[in-house]
């Protein structure tokens, strides 16, 4: 009681950022900061003799706008004004389905405004009904756009490990967790997946040497070893500039950062430090890097610069803080944080200021990553009993499961897609 | 020091009862012409008790080397095992060791330098709290004190490894403190140069 009325006070004579340095400190919780923007949903009309195997367009699109953080669907069975403008919906998402003579779909997707009915944009794709939901992404990406003047990011990717007859294997889907395909098929562990630049692979931890070693797999290409000069390698990022890898290495018992080349497995130490060094991500612009040292006993978050220089310290609450990631707005890093053996995840400016609590009394919530558009976070979490991966706004709130079944970890989200797009045969524009 | 004394008697009792076990099972387990032989001349002599020849001296020596040779291999796996089940607890994300873990790697340092033909792999372990990435390190820092200390109990650095397996190779699954505090540990492999 008598600390409680201290920290009343504490709190009441300093403002919070002031408090950064201390351990008793105000923390938000899961608060929903951010305006959605209301968006109506009609199922699209389609003509008879469609046999569905999938969800229906309508459905894909209210998923997507549910998980992109950006809006809220008001859905209605059909065009009704007066629920639009109550729910101040401006623009609402419709279209047509019509099937083709050789079994393909055309889909005609169209943004419209409420208030005048006016087709805002459209776009048609005519595709196999496996590829519906990709197609529906590209479209509600270019809604966003549209919308938002960003980049959604509906037709991105998850790598994340999924545990399979006992072994963990790393395994690629698209965002919302559909379309998973696997990626490692060993009997050794598999972990640690990260996308190289441009999504043309990943890199990854696997132990068939006894040893957690680096291995790269161009996306149906065949694997290869990394930096086989070096004993124990793990914990890659890779620069998103340049395309270079960062990890750590153990060696006898110390652990450094290296900056490597994918391409001829040369590297050389990042920084010479006397603390072991882990978790290394870079900022957006790869200008700095955040990793973890241990050099105050237990794991804390400490940035530099890319050449090694100006660390300095920038978690302070608790005595377990790491694995720290960039937002992609490069103003605020996600990372998590152990209080009695519960992980869970936080997000703090960038001098250790501003801490906000995303999860909390719901499990362990581990490894945070970030949408590239900066929207979102995907983590894994126990929360259900098994370890799954789940989606929320990088505010905390929106929490969505997107793995069912078995044990899902890890997960990093891939890069913007920078070809790759369902491409409209017919456009409207 | 008790300890050592009784993990001694251990250890011979084992080898005993292994040894015994290979003389009982040799005809079966090992199907080679000289055991044959070997048992086949062992008949005989007990049928002819008087009838001592060269031949079955010669037998009864090659049965007592095989069965020598087999009581050593015998041995070396009692020593294997004993060394691969000692494993060494660490408080929660530490890696100093505890006088208990001291207590042990002193009987494993001595059964090293005994026995100069081993090479060990020493793993370093963490509980399923906390990241993979710092699990790695943790269990190298742990891997590597268990390192340290048999090098200055006298074992070359070149008979030893070290490697972390972080959070990935629990030796007991769940998620409370007991379970933790069986997998926070160092174990080691041993391989016969």
């Amino acid at each position: 009681m008598k600390r409680f009325l201290m920290i009343l006070i504490a709190l009441m004579m300093a403002p919070a950022t002031v408090l950064a340095a201390i351990d008793t400190i105000a923390v938000d919780v899961g608060i929903s900061v951010f305006k959605t923007t209301p968006i109506g949903v009609i199922p699209f009309a389609e003509s008879a003799g469609i046999d569905w195997m999938e969800e229906r367009p309508h459905q894909i699109v209210t998923r997507d706008a549910n998980l992109s953080g950006r809006f809220d669907v008001v859905a209605s069975d059909k065009f009704n004004l007066a629920l639009f403008s109550r729910s101040r919906a401006e623009y609402y998402i419709t279209g047509k389905v019509q099937p083709q003579s050789d079994g393909k779909l055309k889909v005609e997707c169209g943004l419209y405004v409420s208030k005048t009915k006016n087709l805002l944009f459209g776009e048609s794709y005519t595709i196999a009904q496996k590829d519906l939901r990709r197609a529906v992404h590209a479209f509600f990406d270019k809604v966003v756009y549209r919308v938002f003047g960003e980049r959604g990011v509906a037709s991105t990717k998850l790598a994340y490990v999924s545990k399979m007859e006992g072994v963990k294997q790393v395994v690629v889907s698209d965002y919302d967790g559909f379309h998973r395909s696997q990626i490692t098929r060993d009997t050794t562990i598999s972990m640690m997946p990260v996308w190289t630049k441009g999504n043309k692979g990943l890199v990854y931890v696997n132990f068939k040497t006894n040893r957690p070693r680096l291995y790269t797999k161009a996306f149906g290409g065949s694997e290869k070893p990394l930096f086989p000069q070096f004993d124990q390698t793990y914990s890659p990022a890779v620069n998103p500039v340049t395309g270079e890898l960062l990890f750590s290495s153990s060696k006898d018992g110390k652990t450094d950062l290296y900056l490597g080349n994918l391409e001829n497995n040369k590297a050389r130490k990042f920084a010479y430090l006397k603390s072991n060094q882990t978790s290394p991500a870079w900022s957006p612009y790869a200008t700095e890097v955040l990793f973890t040292s241990d050099r105050g006993g237990g794991p804390q978050i400490f940035v530099m610069g890319k050449d090694g220089s100006d660390m300095r310290r920038v978690t302070f609450m608790g005595r377990y803080n790491e694995r720290a990631s960039w937002s992609p707005k490069g103003d605020r890093i996600a990372y998590t944080s152990m209080d009695n053996g519960k992980m869970n995840i936080y997000t703090c400016a960038l001098d250790g200021s501003d801490i906000v609590q995303l999860t909390s009394n719901a499990g362990s919530n581990e490894h945070p990553t970030w949408s590239p558009d900066g929207m979102l976070i995907a983590f894994a979490s126990n929360r259900s009993g098994t370890y799954q991966i789940y989606v929320m706004r990088f505010d905390g709130s929106n929490v969505t499961r997107i793995t069912q079944g078995g044990e899902n970890t890890s997960p990093t989200w891939s890069w913007f897609y920078e070809e790759d797009k369902p491409q409209p045969k017919e456009g409207k524009k | 020091m008790k300890n050592l004394v009784k993990l001694a008697l251990i250890s011979s009792a084992a080898c005993l009862m292994l040894v015994a076990c290979a003389k009982k099972n040799q005809p079966q387990t090992d199907p080679t012409a000289e055991a044959g032989a070997a048992a086949t001349e062992a008949v005989d002599a007990n049928a002819a008790e008087s009838q001592v020849n060269a031949d079955s001296l010669a037998a009864e020596q090659a049965r007592l080397d095989a069965e020598r040779l087999e009581a050593e291999r015998a041995r070396l796996e009692a020593l294997i095992n004993q060394i691969m089940s000692e494993d060494v607890y660490f408080d929660f994300d530490r890696s100093e060791l505890t006088e208990k873990a001291k207590e042990l790697l002193a009987q494993v340092g001595e059964l090293l330098i005994k026995e100069q033909r081993f090479t060990i792999t020493i793993e370093g372990h963490t509980d399923a709290r906390g990241t993979e990435d710092y699990n790695f390190t943790l269990g190298a820092k742990r891997a590597m004190k268990v390192k340290e200390f048999l090098s200055a109990y006298g074992i070359e650095d070149a008979r030893m490894e070290s490697v972390s397996y972080g959070k990935e190779a629990p030796k007991v699954e769940g998620s409370t403190e007991e379970a933790y505090s069986q997998n926070r540990r160092a174990n080691f492999r041993v391989n016969i140069k």
